[in-house]
């Protein structure tokens, strides 16, 4: 990487608030109530946005246009990456066979540039659950290499069937609330969101360190339970930002309550941080797992938090499990955090670890 | 220095795509959809098998992603009697090719599936872009470059093979750039097919991507 890269600005609508600071301010007091989706006979806990519109379209546009706000204001030409896993699924269904899908499998980014006033290049990144950091890895590549200068990274996860569908197939999916590494997890929450921030070459508060991803073909639906692939992105990220596992002062997980996954996740940490061990952070009990947007979303989270020095609590954890041998911080405390490192997990074999950086 | 060590375009029917896996690996690739099979396919014909061990990264974009499944589920999700088969929501989800095709190429190591947003143009300047720079700081060995699509009557694989070093055969350097060099290829999904008739003709030592979507990035390509 030729110069470093850094978050100028940012934007969330999450179940938790319509901006970072709300957001945090929701996390500081332990806000995690969810609501329900129903599917056929069956309901599932939701983390839904707050917002009135029930007309799929006219709800993204307002989401848009809200997150888009928060960045201040645009360049037209600033280039656009796109993260999500679903893209507009919810509208197909909305409007019904014979569900006319115009061609290009992401048109949804060319509404979405069109709705942030951007007639820029347009990138799109269908990864699952590590869409987010995939975009944000492309872009910072094209920053740090000097091939562009700033870029907006943008995930978006809205309300559909197909996805709860397919996850309530393969019994993914909790019954009741989001355990993350607790001895009583039973399946993923998930959740929408739209989250958005800004790059660039120009210094400001917090820095990309370190990024790396990977693969882990152990299974389609789970990683490798020893967490060996898990540990290798880890290790590469800490080797990109030229960092040690002791200079990270907090860890943000994926932990988002799957049995396996948690366990996996907790394996990958023993071998990577194998002495004194950072506080561990799950914000998902509170957002809820909103896949493609995940990684943007739950960066932004985090980073609000950062900046107003306030840890949140991860919800929802009671039992510690033996296996897991790992507990989430579940007392609320104020900190200074220099630097912090994120972990995504991807349903598919994707896997990705950032670190961010005070700047100065 | 970053070489390109092939360029190559394949098209199978539906009958002839399960054929070709299981001639590929001796055996057939249990629920792989359609463009898991692509990957697997054009990621054999790109590296030979003692280059299947090297840190590689796959970066795939697709205009049509997976459309038919997609489809297909829609109609399962709200027009069907109940939840949709599992296997069936897998196939809509295009990350899992390169989980799936790893265990045959043990160094693969990561994956990004870039949809496109048109039927037009594609977006192999990124794809390109992304694997010179991360070819150039050591990050992966060679990486594989493909524009995979599948519709009813056929799936197509168009594919670019870029390594630090010149494989056997290579077939031009590729280099990037951030002023127009003058003629440029289009930025479209059949660009291997471009850049063999480039390669089969007499003529000049360079041709040039460049898309219109991103001027200040040109993609050179040099013959060897």
């Amino acid at each position: 990487m030729l110069r470093p890269v850094f978050i100028a600005a940012s934007g969330l609508l999450c179940a938790r608030g319509d901006s970072p600071g709300a957001v945090s301010e929701a996390l500081w007091a332990g806000e995690c109530s969810a609501g329900n989706y129903t599917l056929g006979e069956r309901s599932f806990p939701y983390f839904a946005l707050p917002l009135t519109e029930t007309d799929w379209l006219l709800r993204a546009e307002h989401a848009i246009r809200q997150v888009s706000a928060q960045l201040g204001p645009l360049g037209p030409e600033t280039p656009l990456f796109v993260a999500s896993s679903s893209f507009q699924i919810g509208y197909f269904e909305q409007q019904g066979a014979p569900f006319a899908m115009p061609i290009g499998s992401a048109s949804f980014s060319r509404q979405i540039a069109e709705w942030m006033g951007l007639r820029g290049v347009r990138h799109s990144f269908s990864n699952a659950c590590v869409s987010g950091f995939s975009a944000l890895d492309a872009a910072r590549t094209l920053i740090g290499a000097g091939w562009i200068d700033e870029a907006i990274v943008l995930g978006i996860e809205l309300a559909n069937a197909s996805t709860l569908a397919g996850f309530a197939a393969m019994e993914l999916l909790s019954p009741g609330v989001c355990r993350p590494l607790d001895a009583r997890r039973d399946g993923l929450v998930l959740g929408e969101a739209v989250a958005a921030i800004r790059l660039s070459a120009t210094p400001s508060r917090w820095k990309i360190a370190g990024q790396a991803s990977g693969l882990d073909g152990y299974s389609t639906t789970g990683p490798d339970p020893e967490g060996g692939p898990i540990a290798r992105v880890m290790a590469d990220c800490l080797h990109d930002a030229q960092l040690t596992a002791h200079d990270i002062e907090l860890i943000k997980l994926q932990a988002a309550g799957s049995p396996g996954t948690d366990l996996a996740e907790a394996k990958a940490l023993r071998q990577v941080f194998t002495a004194a061990r950072p506080p561990l952070l799950s914000l998902k009990p509170a957002l809820g797992h909103t896949l493609g947007a995940s990684g943007i979303a739950e960066l932004v989270a985090l980073l609000a938090c950062l900046d107003a020095e306030r840890l949140p609590a991860t919800a929802n954890f009671r039992d510690a499990d033996a296996d897991i041998g790992l507990a989430p911080g579940t007392v609320r405390r104020t900190a200074h955090i220099r630097r912090a490192l994120l972990n995504l997990i991807g349903f598919g074999g994707g896997l990705a670890s950032l670190i961010v950086e005070r700047n100065g | 220095m970053i070489f390109l060590n092939a360029a190559f375009t394949q098209h199978f029917t539906p009958d002839a795509l399960p054929t070709a896996v299981r001639t590929a690996l001796g055996k057939p690739l249990r629920r792989a959809a359609v463009l898991t099979q692509l990957a697997l396919l054009g990621a054999f014909a790109a590296l030979p098998a003692e280059r299947r061990r090297l840190p590689t990264v796959l970066l795939w974009q697709s205009t049509t992603g997976p459309r038919q499944e997609t489809l297909a589920l829609l109609d399962e999700v709200c027009n069907g009697p109940s939840e949709p088969m599992p296997y069936d929501f897998l196939a809509t989800q295009p990350a899992l090719a390169a989980a799936q095709i790893q265990p045959f190429l043990p160094g693969l190591q990561a994956a990004s599936h870039v949809p496109l947003d048109n039927g037009s143009s594609a977006n192999w300047h990124l794809l390109l872009a992304l694997a010179g720079e991360w070819l150039r700081t050591g990050r992966y060995a060679q990486a594989l470059c493909a524009q995979l699509d599948h519709q009813p009557e056929m799936a197509s694989g168009h594919w670019l093979s870029l390594s630090t070093d010149a494989t056997p055969g290579a077939l031009a350097t590729v280099a990037l750039h951030s002023a127009p060099l003058g003629a440029p290829l289009a930025d479209i999904p059949d660009l291997p097919a471009r850049l063999n008739d480039w390669l089969g003709q007499a003529g000049p030592a360079t041709c040039h991507l460049e898309s219109p979507a991103a001027p200040g990035l040109t993609v050179e390509f040099a013959r060897l």
